[in-house]
């Protein structure tokens, strides 16, 4: 047994004791019954489990939790699908994943919008060029598997949060 | 009994327990229990609105439990605190006695508070619902009858010991095995053989059909368990005999050297693959003995039917076990594909429930047990003939032999293999067709419903076949399919035809004019070096319904205007929410402010009551039935078939029209002050909507607040609940409402007035679709049309689809968004199953337990064309054109417009299916 203490969507959580070889998929679903982050495959292979993770130095990056153990999180801060709106506003990214219809059922819909969110931070601090959208956004994506959508309107509704604002993401 | 998609099910009371079922609704995703809404919360209505789009789109971007994976036992108001897991053993050998479980080989802090085993089961004294027949759980000392097969389910108080025992488990060693028996043999699901032969002129009778014969079966094996197809000369030939000998003589036609007549005979081989949907199957349960109360909570396609299978399973358990009332809640679905509709595990969850009683237990599957017990696509080995007059490009005759693969227990097999063989000439009228089908046993993972349904296997076959007999004639592809397409009213293989509209030429004539057609020599010749470039064409015609199809739907409007539906169909992520809003709206001026899904005993008002097997009964059985007025064939169809749009909003807008015609079409006349004696007092079908004023020409627009309001005061109709059923046409009954004796496609209705509560309203007359019309295969088509162009690395044999363009006809499109994305979705499924996904048979295939992603490959964003792709779909033919299925028939013909591709750049044709990159290198040395 460890113990552990983490930032979860801005909100201290632990100190608390959890076995070893506990993932942090189940971490999150088990131990605090957060199960917006979702399981869908043990093997990092589907990423409907991948959490934000923000590292001190302001970046950030998406990380599947279903092998890794929440031990290695202890320390950490991360974000959830639940944290993403405040104040019972959308982001802009939620809305038009919305808007365009993006998902079906639904179950990835955490990890795609994690991912697409960091996609968003990054290129506000480094922003690309147009003719580099495509590529960029299908690039961050890819790794995600969703069954139901064939993924268009994902990469879609992605794109038009960045062509919405273009002084903030694009070169 | 004839194979049927669907077992019939009943509402109220199962093997003597009372049965309720409702939804459950999307809690907030937070820590401690959470209050359950009672409907869906639109988004105008709720986050940082108005935003338009899906209904349910606010829950799943803001993580609320929403799917039954995601609720423990402190999410459910009521329930005691803590969750208690269960853990499913299957076997991953089925040719071995098997011995029992090695529990001495568990770490100490992983052994299960209860085991619970065949013979536990015995002891209960559960009945296994026929659908599922066989042992839920292997009796030791047998060899288990497929692989997969449950042998024990483990049930944990502690979440940390169930979770090392699953990983112990997952490592094996865990079940001893005896001797070898090898696998075990059991007769085949289904044997059926499909003929016809059309007379002399389109217009002629047919010489020999189904519909008139009916389904024929030959009734004899071979010692390997294969039917006998050919008419035996012995008396108890019967009508099978009659029919046999008509499909021997077109076989015989076939063989005939006639020069005069181009014949192929090609065999194709498809592979079992998994529904893949993301969300594992799950459930969680709790039986309380003081009370006798089960309450479950599952997420199934089918939830009239789970929540009836657990009521069969333990209505004869011991009388101290058997639970007085079981409460079945149902959640979101993650993706189902077929794949949840009539799925065993809801069983399970009822039983682990049982054998931990006052504690709810949950039991969900890993992704390595979703593949291990989760129900499969069938495979199928298919050897088909076909004659074409080299002359015309007709087709003069087509026959094939199908033999599937159905896996372990019987689930949809029968059904499967009929729908494939009926669908087995796609869209083109042949004279003369001989179908046989046989499902059969294996020690395989149960096969059972996947999207597709045994077409998308049969006209894979057949469309690569068309295009090597286009090739071999030669004549262009999308002509020899437009010379041989079924012309409005021409026969199906069953000798009907289709009773909606049928629209091969249109989609032929757009996948013509496509670029990607037109300019596909130009692109093969201006292919970069070392790349070869082909482009392929397909088309498919599928079926939607099972031709015993119920719709449950409720409208009810408030003084404000404010519109609530109410309805049994389930979201899986086809956007039934949305389509209901939609389609209510065309009738009332107003998109829902609440819709709530997968509510079943929201309906009790109808009273509803049901006997016998809807694909089955007889006429005078159901006309002697109809005689009570409450007595429908059917109450509830799992949501399945791509019957969403069509059945699934047909309940909720014969409501609504209810509700404008006897509650707001009286008040907005009083608003108008046009009394009963005008004329215009009846010309309410004129009336139209345009935004949410109501319009009827000379007089002023209304506001629907307006005349909500009125109908409330006038004490109005208000709310309308109805029920209606599908036998390849609605049925029609007549009631008595005021002023007027309302008739509609319905069988059931009752009418709220004012505030009040819903009356039912018995009918006056009923026309139920007549009995015979079960020998139909189908009467709904849907009709989509692939072209896509693939480049191919010389020296890898790496595929990339560099364009594709799909056009589809779909009737009334109810949520363009919700169509385009199932197109998306169909094609990245297609393009999976034909380049991508496979699991082989047996020990090494996904019943061994060691199967996940990673290893079974699904095609990704990278795989796919995703900003060449262009989906088309054909406006409706007339402004009333209903909605039509479209779900299933935009995968179909992706994969065979890829595998003509494939063989426009390599000059080799596939015959089995996945075309792997290795297999494409192969070919090209």
């Amino acid at each position: 047994m460890t113990t552990i203490s983490l930032t979860i969507n801005g909100r201290p959580q632990g100190p608390v004791a959890i076995r070893d070889d506990l993932t942090m998929n189940d971490f999150l679903r088990e131990v605090l019954g957060m199960t917006g982050t979702k399981f869908g495959c043990g093997a990092a292979q589907c990423l409907s489990c991948a959490v934000i993770i923000d590292e001190a130095d302001g970046t950030s990056a998406t990380m599947p939790t279903c092998i890794a153990p929440a031990v290695s999180f202890d320390g950490k801060a991360i974000r959830t699908v639940e944290g993403h709106a405040r104040d019972g506003r959308l982001t802009p990214l939620q809305a038009r994943f919305i808007e365009h219809f993006a998902f079906q059922c639904g179950y990835c819909t955490p990890g795609f919008l994690n991912e697409g969110q960091v996609l968003l931070e990054r290129l506000e601090k480094a922003p690309i060029a147009r003719a580099d959208l495509e590529r960029v956004v299908a690039e961050a994506l890819d790794g995600h598997l969703c069954r139901c959508s064939g993924y268009v309107k994902y990469h879609e509704a992605v794109r038009a949060v960045i062509l919405a604002d273009p002084a903030r993401y694009l070169a | 009994m004839r194979a049927s998609r669907r077992d019939f099910v009943k509402l109220g009371m199962a093997g003597g327990i009372a049965v309720t079922l409702s939804r459950l609704g999307p809690a907030q995703a937070a820590s401690g229990p959470q209050p359950f809404l009672g409907h869906e919360t639109l988004p105008q209505t709720g986050l940082g609105g108005p935003i338009s789009g899906r209904i349910d789109g606010v829950a799943k971007v803001t993580g609320a439990k929403l799917y039954a994976s995601d609720f423990r036992a402190s999410d459910m108001p009521g329930w005691p605190t803590r969750t208690s897991h269960a853990l499913l053993v299957r076997a991953h050998d089925a040719s071995h006695v098997y011995e029992g479980l090695d529990l001495a080989r568990l770490d100490p802090a992983a052994v299960p508070d209860v085991v619970v085993t065949a013979a536990d089961l015995a002891r209960l004294g559960v009945t296994v619902p026929a659908f599922y027949a066989g042992d839920l759980l292997c009796p030791v000392g047998e060899t288990p009858l497929y692989l997969g097969q449950p042998v024990a389910l483990l049930l944990f108080a502690q979440f940390d010991a169930y979770d090392r025992a699953r990983l112990a488990f997952r490592e094996g060693g865990m079940l001893r095995f005896g001797r070898e028996t090898g696998p075990l043999k059991r007769p085949n699901y289904a044997a059926y053989r499909f003929t016809r032969v059309a007379g002399a002129t389109p217009e002629a009778p047919d010489l020999y059909a189904p519909i008139r014969e009916g389904w024929i079966s030959p009734g004899f094996t071979e010692s390997s368990g294969r039917p006998i197809w050919a008419p035996l000369p012995v008396a108890e030939g019967g009508a099978y005999a009659e029919g046999a000998r008509h499909g021997e003589a077109i076989r015989a036609e076939l063989k005939a050297a006639d020069p005069a007549v181009l014949t192929l005979e090609r065999a194709f081989t498809t592979q079992s693959v998994d529904p893949m949907f993301l969300e594992p199957e799950a459930g969680l349960a709790w039986y309380e003995p003081s009370s006798k109360v089960l309450d479950i909570v599952l997420g199934v396609q089918s939830p009239f039917e789970a929540a009836e299978s657990v009521a069969t399973l333990l209505g004869s358990a011991q009388a101290d076990r058997r639970p007085a009332r079981i409460d079945a809640k149902f959640a979101y679905v993650g993706g189902g594909f077929g794949g949840r509709d009539h799925t065993p595990f809801p069983l399970y969850v009822a039983l682990a429930a049982l054998f931990l009683p006052s504690r709810p237990v949950r039991l969900a599957h890993d992704r390595f047990q979703q593949f291990q017990g989760g129900v499969k696509r069938h495979a199928f080995a298919m050897r088909s003939q076909i004659g074409v007059d080299r002359a015309s490009g007709l087709i003069r005759a087509f026959a094939a032999d199908h033999v599937l693969d159905g896996g372990g227990l019987a689930n949809y097999s029968a059904s499967v293999a009929t729908v494939g063989a009926t669908g087995a000439i796609g869209l083109y009228d042949v004279p003369k067709v001989d179908v046989t089908t046989v499902a059969e046993h294996s020690r395989g993972v149960t096969a059972g419903s996947m999207r597709g349904y045994g077409t998308l296997q049969t006209m894979t076959a057949l469309e690569t076949l068309i295009d090597e007999v286009a090739v071999a004639l030669p004549l262009d592809p999308i002509e020899l399919r437009r010379r041989n397409a079924l012309p409005p009213g021409g026969r199906t293989m069953t000798g009907n035809p289709f009773s909606v509209s049928v629209r091969a030429p249109e989609i032929l004539d757009k996948l013509e004019a496509h670029s990607i057609w037109r300019d596909r020599a130009l692109h093969q010749r201006q292919a970069r070096p070392g790349v070869l470039v082909g482009t392929g064409v397909a088309c498919a015609a599928k079926d939607y319904g099972t031709g015993a199809d119920c719709s449950l739907g409720a409208v009810s409007i408030d003084p404000e205007g404010r519109i609530a539906i109410h309805s049994d169909a389930v979201e899986m992520g086809n956007g039934i929410g949305t389509a209901l809003a939609n389609r209510v709206a065309a009738h009332l001026g107003r998109r829902a402010d609440a819709v709530t899904v997968a509510q079943v005993d929201a309906f009790d008002a109808l009273g509803l009551r049901s006997s016998g097997d809807p694909y089955a009964i007889s006429q005078a059985e159901q006309d002697a039935a109809a005689r009570d007025p409450r007595w429908v064939p059917a109450i509830s169809s799992p949501t399945s078939a791509s019957i969403g749009a069509q059945v699934g909003t047909h309940a909720a807008a014969e409501a609504a029209r209810v509700v404008f015609r006897f509650g707001l079409w009286p008040a907005a006349l009083a608003l108008w002050a046009i009394d009963s004696g005008d004329p215009r007092a009846r010309q309410w079908r004129d009336a139209y909507w345009q935004g949410d004023r109501l319009i009827l020409s000379g007089l002023p627009p209304l506001p629907l607040k307006a005349i909500a309001a009125e109908a409330h005061q006038q004490g109005g109709v208000t709310g309308a609940m109805t029920h209606a059923f599908s036998r390849w046409a609605w049925a029609e009954a007549t009631f008595g409402l005021p002023g007027e004796d309302w008739t509609a496609d319905i069988d059931a209705l009752a009418v709220r007035r004012g505030a009040g509560g819903f009356i039912r309203i018995d009918r006056r007359a009923v026309a139920f679709p007549p009995t015979e019309y079960n020998r139909i295969g189908t009467a709904f088509t849907s009709m989509c049309g692939t072209v896509v162009r693939v480049e191919i690395d010389r020296a890898s044999g790496a595929l990339t689809i560099a364009k594709a363009y799909s056009v589809l006809e779909c009737g009334a499109v109810l949520v363009p968004q919700v169509v385009l994305g199932q197109a998306q979705g169909g094609f990245a499924m297609g393009v999976g199953y034909a380049l991508l996904e496979t699991l082989p048979p047996f020990e090494d295939g996904p019943g061994n337990g060691q199967w996940n992603l990673g290893r079974y490959l699904v095609a990704r964003g990278s795989d796919l064309p995703l900003h060449d792709l262009e989906i088309e779909v054909l406006p409706p033919l007339s402004p009333r054109e209903p909605p039509k299925g479209m779900a299933e028939v935009v995968m179909i013909p992706v994969v065979p417009a890829l595998l003509n591709a494939i063989h426009a750049a390599t000059g080799h044709r596939f015959q089995s299916l996945p075309v792997t990159q290795a297999m494409i290198k192969g070919v090209l040395g």
